[in-house]
């Protein structure tokens, strides 16, 4: 079995062990949850570590569509647009795996069972090159957080587990509707031969199949206004279903956007790129602002998320190389740091069973290396220079900057309305007197939930660092879009000078 | 008989009648049985050796010519066994989930299968038709038999009820298929389904006949504006014999007009697409309302009778037969595994009490009885089209077939944003079942007999195989 498939599959394999357990042996089933999560990582490094990527890709024979000669093929495959997303989904999951022992106490079997699928979903959609494999894995990616979210959560875990997965799936069928039309245009479901046939199509022939599923990547992000599924389901989530869900799954919607939207509509994106600059930076604007109001730290966590996945997209539509680079690098910022948030939010609600900002404070003094983590989750969410949130952020508005300035500013203003809601939820919670009685009593961070969080610190400042290391790997598939991109804007110019007619369309949606 | 004589007899005059005759032969072998002292416990495997061999006759006619037999009155060609296959499936579920379902009328168990046998020799025959006339014989034998079935357990009222409310507007459904025959008649001279294909249609005559041909179709197979009967007659009838109708009659109906999608004018493809559309709509909110699973699943199937005449709207369409119907068999059989399976289960957990199954009475099901749960949870995903189960890939053929072929984009997003809806109750099965805690003082639903679960994992199994290995079965058509 080549490696790519043994990242999707391993954790399949993981699930069905973990189904033969006794169904009390819980350290058994974390046993395997772990060790399975593990493999699948040090598999995902030797990705990473391998120089020629296009040689671990798979392309064998699925089944034939009916009435046509189209084969839809078990494709999978990794450029340097997965790659990270790859390598992340791979750190990521032991690291959640370690986080449950705190909050998942019943029904250990069936967590572990929904996150290793989970991780089976995920991979799948990073890897797979065949349209109709994408799509297979994107929906039941949808299922065990469904399970997750309705199992294991907060009060209203009913209502947001429903909610998440209505607003998910009816994204997902206008993709599908929109899928095979796309098949049948590029008569294949190879995304490599789709993309080579659609790139070089004009704004019209594409505008339907891009806007179709824009819509469905930008539920999945959040992109504003489709975001209010995402505070919902993040506050009833347990910690590691928001680790996940902000770690990884958002990202698959950005993750979409970069592959399919831009890289196979580049014209039409070219069109939509000034609306999508403007959603983003109104999210980043919008989130802060929600995240101010919130007296949940969870909920402001996730308002936060909601302004930093804005930056994502205002950086990718900026469609030029430095926005785009700088997208995809503060994909794997935000999976870091907000992740890194929801565990340590995770951690204190396990000690104090409350999330209301008002019932903290001074809590530096009695839990010290807990304040030296949530500092630095801080801080790089802020984007503190030397640390990962800055680089990322740097690119995406000097890149949008080039694009459209107006945006840009906007989005600037984002990056102090930012610290100012982190950095005033730092102050309230770990600072000043400890006026509870109940906070006096807190336990500091034990080894494990230490140990858990020291690889995604060591990537934060790793990344601020040298991120050169990290995005060097991306660069060329980024080029091959920034390509694609200039052709379609060629494309559209000799369009104007030749046809007077649509030149005023095509003016208009600069 | 030698085996040349047997030979010679399905390959002449009797082409493609193989499985017609087990099963005819089947019910014979069944009546016997019941008289015979003694050969009462044979019943059983008579009838499921009667599957078999008609399962294996529609298996041999996969790859053979087509044939037109018995004067043109039957067509036996791929699709009709492929239907064929599906009914077989269909009934085999629907009998296997109904051992050990009935208490008072177990002494009339083996009526109940000759009248099931029955019925199911009424789908092959619609299946097959090849004129008017053979098709209302299949109509009929199909009809009568599933009358008596839905009243089956007399000494309840609901069941009286159902069986009375179905035979009353069966019967009418009967009717308006007589009158329309008639009118056809009238105009063209033929019933041949073949001479109809070329005669002149354009009459009025003509035209009002087809319409009521087509409203006695949609009304076996449960369609806007003749599914009312659906969730009355499915709630109160036997659980078994609801499965037999949801999966059975539902692909019975549709295989016929899929057959007779091509004599239809060209203008009825707007009006067929908006009924489709609005049975879509009605199966859905109906659903999303019901906290009775029976009644649920009874709409839910509205909505995918509503998906599956969007099938024959593309037929109609484009004139590609072929291709809308082996999208709408691949759609029905995953339908026949998924609704079959969840109606099998709900008639497991009635058993042991006789009350009927709410969202209230399987809360909790998924600590308590994790296998039924999670057979279940398989059956709701794959009606909801999640992919890897059936349901999707089935539903990706028909919207395909929509789409690319009869390039109505506009009506494929309607219907399926329309069937974003039904995630809305499937998923509520689901949370009762894993999501919620049990009430106190519900009793807990019996262990599967070993024959059901076997059954439940065998449709399990069969889901994910159609949603997993889908050229195993698009092979099996030409």
């Amino acid at each position: 079995m080549s490696l790519l498939s043994l990242l999707i599959f391993l954790p399949l394999v993981g699930a069905l062990a973990i189904a033969f357990t006794p169904s009390k042996a819980a350290s058994l089933q974390r046993g395997i949850a772990f060790l399975t999560t593990v493999v699948v990582g040090i598999l995902s490094l030797t990705v990473w570590g391998t120089d020629d990527l296009a040689s671990l890709a798979v392309n064998s024979a699925w089944f034939t569509l009916p009435g046509s000669q189209i084969d839809v093929g078990y494709r999978l495959g990794v450029d340097g647009i997965s790659l990270l997303m790859v390598v992340l989904t791979g750190i990521l999951m032991p690291i959640v795996i370690l986080s449950t022992p705190g909050h998942i106490k019943e029904r250990v079997k069936e967590f572990m069972i929904w996150v290793l699928f989970m991780q089976m979903g995920m991979m799948g959609v990073f890897l797979a090159t065949d349209l109709v494999l994408f799509y297979f894995f994107w929906e039941i990616g949808l299922v065990p957080l469904y399970f997750m979210v309705g199992i294991w959560g907060g009060k209203r875990r009913l209502y947001a587990t429903l909610k998440f997965f209505l607003y998910t799936f009816a994204g997902s069928v206008v993709m599908l509707i929109a899928a095979i039309a796309l098949i049948y245009e590029a008569q294949s479901t190879d995304i490599v031969a789709i993309t080579n046939a659609m790139s070089t199509l004009g704004v019209s022939d594409t505008i339907w199949l891009f806007s179709a599923f824009t819509l469905a990547f930008a539920i999945k992000v959040p992109v504003l206004p489709f975001h209010t599924w995402l505070p919902d389901a993040h506050t009833e989530a347990p910690t590691s279903g928001s680790v996940i869900l902000a770690g990884v799954l958002l990202k698959m919607g950005t993750y979409g956007l970069l592959r399919f939207s831009i890289a196979m509509f580049p014209a039409a994106a070219v069109a939509a790129s000034p609306y999508m600059m403007g959603l983003g930076a109104i999210g980043i604007v919008y989130g802060a602002f929600l995240a101010m109001a919130q007296t949940d730290i969870k909920r402001l966590v996730a308002c936060s998320s909601v302004s930093h996945l804005g930056y994502v997209v205002l950086g990718l539509f900026a469609l030029t190389h430095v926005g785009l680079a700088g997208g995809l690098i503060q994909m794997v910022n935000h999976g870091l740091s907000t992740g890194l948030l929801f565990l340590l939010v995770g951690m204190i609600y396990e000690r104090r069973h409350t999330r209301q900002l008002d019932q903290y404070g001074g809590i530096a003094s009695v839990m010290p290396i807990y304040a030296i983590f949530w500092t630095i989750a801080v801080l790089s969410s802020v984007g503190l220079p030397g640390l990962n949130g800055f680089v990322g952020e740097y690119l995406i508005l000097l890149g949008s900057y080039q694009a459209m300035p107006f945006w840009a500013v906007i989005g600037v203003t984002g990056v102090i309305f930012g610290a100012i809601y982190l950095l005033m939820a730092t102050r309230k919670m770990l600072y000043g007197p400890v006026v509870h009685e109940a906070n006096r009593k807190l336990t500091d961070l034990n080894p494990r939930e230490i140990g858990l969080m020291i690889p995604v610190v060591v990537l934060i400042v790793w990344i601020g660092v040298k991120p050169d290391y990290f995005m060097g790997r991306t660069e060329a598939s980024v080029a091959a879009i920034v390509e694609r991109i200039d052709q379609a804007r060629e494309g559209m110019k000799v369009a104007e000078l030749a046809v007077p007619a649509p030149a005023a369309k095509g003016g208009e949606s600069r | 008989m030698t085996p040349e004589a047997l030979e010679l007899l399905f390959t002449g005059a009797f082409h493609g009648l193989g499985a017609l005759f087990a099963v005819a032969f089947g019910i014979v072998l069944l009546l016997l049985a019941e008289i015979l002292p003694g050969a009462a416990k044979l019943r059983p495997a008579i009838f499921v050796a009667t599957l078999v061999v008609a399962f294996l006759g529609e298996l041999h006619l996969l790859d053979e010519p087509a044939g037109i037999v018995l004067g043109g009155s039957y067509i036996a060609d791929a699709s009709t066994a492929a239907w064929g296959m599906v009914f077989l499936c269909a009934t085999a579920i629907a009998w296997v989930f109904g051992r050990g379902y009935y208490t008072v009328e177990k002494p009339f168990q083996g009526e109940h299968d000759v009248l099931m046998l029955c019925s199911l020799l009424g789908m092959l025959l619609m299946a097959g038709s090849g004129d008017l006339l053979s098709f209302f014989i299949g109509l009929e034998l199909l009809s009568v038999p599933l009358y008596a079935l839905c009243g089956f357990r007399r000494a309840r009222n609901d069941s009286v009820e159902s069986g009375l409310k179905y035979f009353l507007l069966g019967a009418f459904g009967s009717a308006l298929f007589l009158y329309g025959a008639a009118l056809v008649y009238a105009d063209t001279g033929t019933i041949s389904l073949l001479e109809l294909g070329n005669a002149d249609t354009s009459d009025s005559l003509s035209l009002i006949g087809y319409a009521l041909i087509t409203s006695a179709l949609l009304f076996k197979a449960g369609v806007f504006p003749f599914h009312f009967w659906i969730p009355d007659v499915y709630q109160g009838a036997p659980t078994p014999v609801t499965t037999f109708m949801a999966t059975g009659t539902k692909a019975a109906a549709f295989a016929f007009l899929l057959k007779m999608a091509f004599m239809l004018p060209a203008g009825a493809v707007a009006s067929l697409s908006w009924i489709a559309l609005i049975t879509i709509a009605l199966g859905n909110l109906g659903a999303l309302v019901s906290r009775d699973l029976k009644r649920m699943l009874a709409l839910s199937g509205v909505a995918h009778a509503g998906i599956l005449l969007l099938a024959v709207v593309s037929c109609l369409k484009t004139g590609n037969v072929a291709l809308a119907e082996e999208a709408a068999i691949y759609y029905m059989a995953a339908y026949v595994f998924s609704a079959g399976g969840a109606f099998g289960l709900i008639a497991l957990l009635e058993s042991k009490t006789g009350e009927p199954t709410t969202l209230d009475s399987i809360k909790g099901l998924g600590a308590r009885r994790p296998g039924m749960a999670a057979a279940m949870a398989v059956f709701m995903l794959s009606l909801a089209g999640i992919p890897a189960t059936g349901g999707f890939l089935g539903k990706y053929f028909v919207f395909s077939t929509l789409v690319v072929q009869a390039d109505m984009a506009g009506a494929a997003i309607i219907a399926i944003l329309l069937s974003v809806i039904a995630l809305g109750y499937y998923l509520r099965v689901i949370i009762a079942m894993w999501m919620e805690p049990a009430d106190e003082v519900a009793t807990l639903p019996a262990e599967p007999k070993r024959l059901g679960g076997a059954a439940a994992a065998v449709c399990v199994a069969m889901v994910f195989l159609l949603g997993v290995l889908p050229d195993l079965f698009l092979g099996l058509l030409p």
